[in-house]
């Protein structure tokens, strides 16, 4: 039973890096420097799936990404497009409809009887 | 950080790079990623008083299975899209079908006959059912290739509409098939020197596959060897595609290039292989049809697979210099 609340834990994780990711990036960050942010906010996140995660956010115009080859070694770092910030935003908007709702259920002892009073 | 170390860095990286699908500049950026994060945690490690090697052999633990990391990092694009799949079984079947016809047809003929641009000689080798049953055989594994080759060309143009909404699941790794292809490009460019007929290999006439000694007077044909390479690479891409058990696909992987250098012994062995010109489908002196254009097709991914081969080169020498600065 716990494995299966370890996986079901975990997609909802997964789910909530995309937006927290977006939110980092407001600032230059590296894949690691993200990794550790997010484990040190108690969302523990591996690189399988924040790395794919950063790439499909780039390609979607959301992220631009730089290879630094001062340093040791070379790192790319991540940051908001003009895309992303402008759709930041909204996305923390829906973010915040989400979790009103999301409370709304987990609180409320009948979801049907919310559903009536939310169509009143 | 130590030589050893960073050997065993590298080994894992190469097996994860192997996992790995997409675009070649994609995978090198994916590496030099997976690479950096690595190396900052083994360094995290060190400094926390582990020894180096004890640090990465941590980290990797950590990572898990290389393979299984690299498909994360960077899944492998389908060569044909999963809709497709089924719809190229049914074509490949139907093809199979018309061709063993043909064969049959090959088979009772007492003349030559054409069928469109294909000609068609009587088989004056026994007539039993076994004969008929390897040559119908060689058909399959033949055609299953060609209509890979037609499925792919097809749906990379993104005009293929049949059957989309039937779905088998399975993916190939395009990049893998389109060496495997290159690589069948390269044979058959050897080959192209040793031209016959393509159809006369299993459809023989007086210059037929009789007349092709390589232990014996054989009924197995070079173009059917090559067939089988094609569908056993095929076969491991879907096994490791839809189950990724990666043992099979490396038994396969043995077995299907095994046949592959078989067959080119035997093409220079014998030095007769297809009617496969260059000169002749690009300039159209004789072109014969299938022949030509299979020939044409396996050319340019011979020069692809040239250019792969180029390509890497520069690209491994590029991530030293980059790695190294």
């Amino acid at each position: 039973m716990s494995s299966l609340f370890d996986k079901i834990g975990a997609e909802l994780r997964r789910g909530l890096v995309q937006i927290v990711a977006l939110s980092l990036l407001r600032e230059r960050l590296y894949g690691y420097q993200i990794v550790k942010i997010l484990a040190a906010a108690g969302l523990e996140t591996e690189e399988g799936t924040l790395y794919p995660l950063l790439r499909r956010l780039e390609s979607q115009g959301l992220l631009l990404s730089e290879w630094d080859t001062q340093g040791s070694r070379p790192r790319k770092y991540y940051e908001l497009s003009p895309e992303g910030r402008a759709a930041l935003p909204r996305l923390e908007e829906v973010w915040r409809d989400i979790t009103g709702a999301v409370g709304k259920i987990l609180e409320s002892d009948s979801p049907a009887v919310l559903a009536e009073a939310e169509a009143k | 950080m130590t030589e050893g170390v960073e050997q065993r860095v590298q080994r894992w990286l190469d097996e994860a790079a192997t996992a790995m699908g997409g675009r070649p500049e994609g995978r090198r950026d994916a590496l030099l990623e997976l690479e950096a994060t690595i190396f900052d945690r083994v360094d995290e490690k060190t400094r926390e008083g582990k020894l180096p090697d004890e640090a990465v052999e941590d980290v990797l633990n950590a990572l898990g299975d290389p393979a299984e990391v690299g498909s994360t990092f960077l899944p492998p694009a389908p060569l044909l899209p999963p809709s497709q799949a089924r719809s190229y079984l049914l074509h490949t079947a139907v093809v199979f079908v018309a061709h063993f016809l043909v064969v049959v047809g090959a088979t009772v003929a007492e003349h030559p006959f054409a069928l469109g641009p294909v000609r068609i000689l009587p088989i004056d080798n026994p007539r039993n059912v076994l004969d008929l049953l390897v040559r119908g055989l060689g058909t399959l594994f033949f055609d299953a290739g060609a209509v890979l080759a037609g499925y792919v060309l097809l749906s990379r143009l993104g005009r293929l509409s049949l059957l989309r909404r039937v779905t088998l699941g399975a993916r190939l790794d395009a990049r893998r098939c389109v060496q495997n292809a290159c690589f069948l490009g390269l044979v058959f460019l050897v080959a192209n020197f040793f031209r016959d007929n393509l159809l006369a290999l299993y459809l023989p006439g007086p210059d037929g596959v009789t007349q092709i000694p390589f232990a014996g007077p054989g009924i197995t044909s070079n173009l059917m060897l090559l067939d089988i390479w094609i569908v056993t690479a095929i076969a491991r891409e879907l096994f490791y595609a839809k189950r990724g058990e990666r043992r099979i696909t490396l038994v396969l992987d043995v077995v299907s290039n095994l046949f592959g250098l078989f067959a080119l012994l035997r093409i220079v062995a014998t030095g007769s292989l297809v009617d496969l010109s260059l000169a002749q489908s690009v300039l159209g002196l004789n072109a014969d049809g299938v022949g030509a254009l299979l020939n044409t097709v396996f050319v340019l991914l011979a020069l692809v697979a040239a250019a792969i081969l180029a390509g890497r080169v520069v690209r491994r020498s590029w991530r030293l210099k980059l790695l190294h600065r």
